[in-house]
């Protein structure tokens, strides 16, 4: 970290890196009882990268990931996509929530079909399009089926897929998989694994699962809270080519061990 | 010869097959189980929240509508007719409400000025309530007043209405919009509120504008609710029109109400109240059916 201050000088803007958070602050409540969500946080995310930021709740990682998809807003600090500054959200950052967030009115096809429209593409366009991340997503056979009807891991696949769907500039995550059980949750992230080689999109994702983290990311924000900030940065060896034998590798246990005394 | 001995020597018996012994011991369970029971077990009829079958439902229906028929036609027969008439009565005065063009005349006149004055509450409802439902600024600015005014009864506004508006269909319809409005704006700013943060999250990280978000997401999630409230709310709607017609009116159901006390006609008095209670449960119904077509989604 610099020692110089940069308040009075305009923030640079940086160049290849996909993301850059610099300085965020948030603090919530009032004069009275101040809260410090976020105290100073700077990261970065380059393209094509799967970064997680790990750490327990509370820490003020979904607040951070909320800032830059920029449904909330930042009390101090920029976030930068492609060098221009975040004020608000857009579709060039899709998003997932943990609570898979689908309208409940509007088929699997439907919900996916949402940002097309929105983002002007032509019907024949969108039904390709549609068609394939159905196909991506293993869905093809439910896309006339409602939200209600489908399992929690399906749902969440949809929700990806909706995100995915006008092409983002990256992909923001917020525990997307911390409502689904063991089982199913293997198999979603061996599905994002794919879904991330296949497109090359850059992903950002908030987990508490250390095992995900080190499983998933090239690099890994270890959060701490109160105020929270970025504890440790962890750059994870595997490469992008991961699998069931990455967990057999001989560095991941102790990766997950040193991880998890780090947050304990 | 000896004959053959009853039992084979023990050491010619073959060992039994495996299993044998755990049956033995199975049934030797199962023999020692008496008549005791654990736990309690209700009748269905009396269980709490049961699980009873359509069929079961429909009959306890029809059973509590027989009840309150036969608790009628025994208090009835034990009174005079001049002060509760008697189930065949009431049913005579109704026929002859229908052949006196009454019934028609006089349920429309009433209906009319609550589909005017309903729908235009209903339209407020929707308006405001989405409005402060879904603005802070919207909400912090009409909080007070409503909080103010809702608390004034609407019945008490009744002689001003006839003041300002005379005596013909607008201070009955107004005071329907006023007596009702402001429970639909408050349920429905509520329904608006209820629309989970992650879907609007969600729309707008797809790209959705603000206008979207209010058309596509804030109203289409609260069809159901606003079906709802507007259904809750119907019943203070009848009780305006009522207030407004026991007062001053030529025509309306609650009218003809106060022209049978007139002649102390309570058989056709019981024919009207019956009348009020069939719209109401046709409404209901409609209403009901309405907000499955509206939002199949929503159905519970």
């Amino acid at each position: 970290m610099s020692a110089v201050s940069t308040t009075d000088v305009l923030p640079e803007r940086p160049v290849k890196k996909k993301l850059a958070v610099e300085g965020v602050t948030r603090t919530f409540g009032g004069k009275r009882r101040e809260v410090v969500a976020l105290g100073g946080v700077d990261l970065h995310v380059d393209d094509g990268e799967l970064v997680c930021l790990l750490g327990a709740s509370g820490c003020g990682k979904s607040t951070l990931l909320s800032i830059i998809g920029g449904l909330d807003e930042a009390t101090s600090g920029d976030v930068w996509i492609d060098g221009d500054r975040v004020i608000g959200p857009g579709r060039d950052r899709g998003m997932v929530f943990q609570g898979y967030s689908l309208f409940p009115w509007a088929s699997v096809a439907k919900n996916i079909e949402f940002g097309l429209g929105l983002a002007g593409w032509p019907k024949d366009r969108r039904a390709a399009r549609i068609d394939e991340l159905l196909g991506i997503m293993s869905l093809t056979e439910f896309r006339d089926a409602r939200p209600k009807e489908l399992s929690g891991g399906m749902r969440q696949r949809v929700a990806i897929a909706r995100a995915l769907a006008p092409e983002p500039d990256m992909l923001l995550l917020d525990e997307p998989f911390g409502a689904l059980d063991a089982i199913t949750k293997r198999q979603m992230q061996d599905f994002l694994l794919s879904v991330w080689q296949r497109t090359g999109t850059t992903i950002l994702m908030v987990t508490h699962d250390v095992e995900e983290a080190v499983y998933l990311s090239n690099r890994i924000y270890v959060m701490a809270a109160h105020p929270g900030r970025i504890a440790e940065v962890i750059d994870v060896p595997f490469g992008r080519t991961r699998g069931p034998m990455t967990k057999r590798d001989p560095r991941f246990a102790p990766l997950v061990d040193e991880l998890a005394d780090a947050l304990g | 010869m000896i004959d053959a001995p009853d039992t084979v020597p023990d050491d010619l018996v073959i060992d039994p097959p495996a299993p044998a012994p755990v049956d033995d011991a199975l049934d030797a369970e199962r023999a020692s189980r008496g008549t005791g029971t654990r736990g309690r077990r209700h009748a269905r009829l009396l269980r709490l929240r049961s699980d009873l079958g359509p069929g079961a439902r429909i009959g306890l229906g029809i059973a509590g509508v027989a009840a309150i028929g036969l608790l009628w036609q025994f208090a009835s027969g034990r009174m005079s007719g001049s002060i509760l008439p008697t189930p065949a009565a009431t049913w005579e005065a109704l026929i002859d409400l229908q052949s006196n063009g009454i019934l028609v005349n006089d349920v429309w006149a009433s209906s009319k000025r609550i589909l005017i004055g309903y729908g235009i509450s209903v339209l407020l409802g929707i308006v405001f309530g989405m409005a402060i439902g879904s603005f802070t600024s919207v909400e912090s600015f009409f909080e007070p007043q409503i909080a103010f005014l809702r608390y004034i009864p609407a019945s008490a506004l009744t002689p001003l209405f006839l003041l300002w508006f005379g005596l013909d269909e607008s201070p009955k319809i107004w005071l329907i919009v006023v007596g009702t409005a402001f429970f639909n704006i408050l349920m429905m700013a509520d329904v608006a509120r209820n629309v989970p943060r992650e879907l609007i999250n969600a729309a707008y990280t797809l790209g959705a504008g603000r206008a979207t978000v209010l058309r596509r997401i804030v109203l289409r999630h609260s069809i159901p609710g606003i079906i709802d409230a507007a259904r809750v709310n119907l019943a203070a709607a009848w009780l305006m029109l009522v207030v407004a017609e026991l007062l001053a009116a030529k025509e309306g159901i609650a009218f003809q109400i106060v022209r049978a006390q007139r002649f102390r006609a309570v058989d056709t008095m019981f024919a009207l109240l019956i009348v009020f209670g069939v719209i109401g449960l046709v409404s209901d119904l409609l209403l009901r059916g309405l907000r499955n077509v509206a939002a199949p989604w929503a159905r519970s």
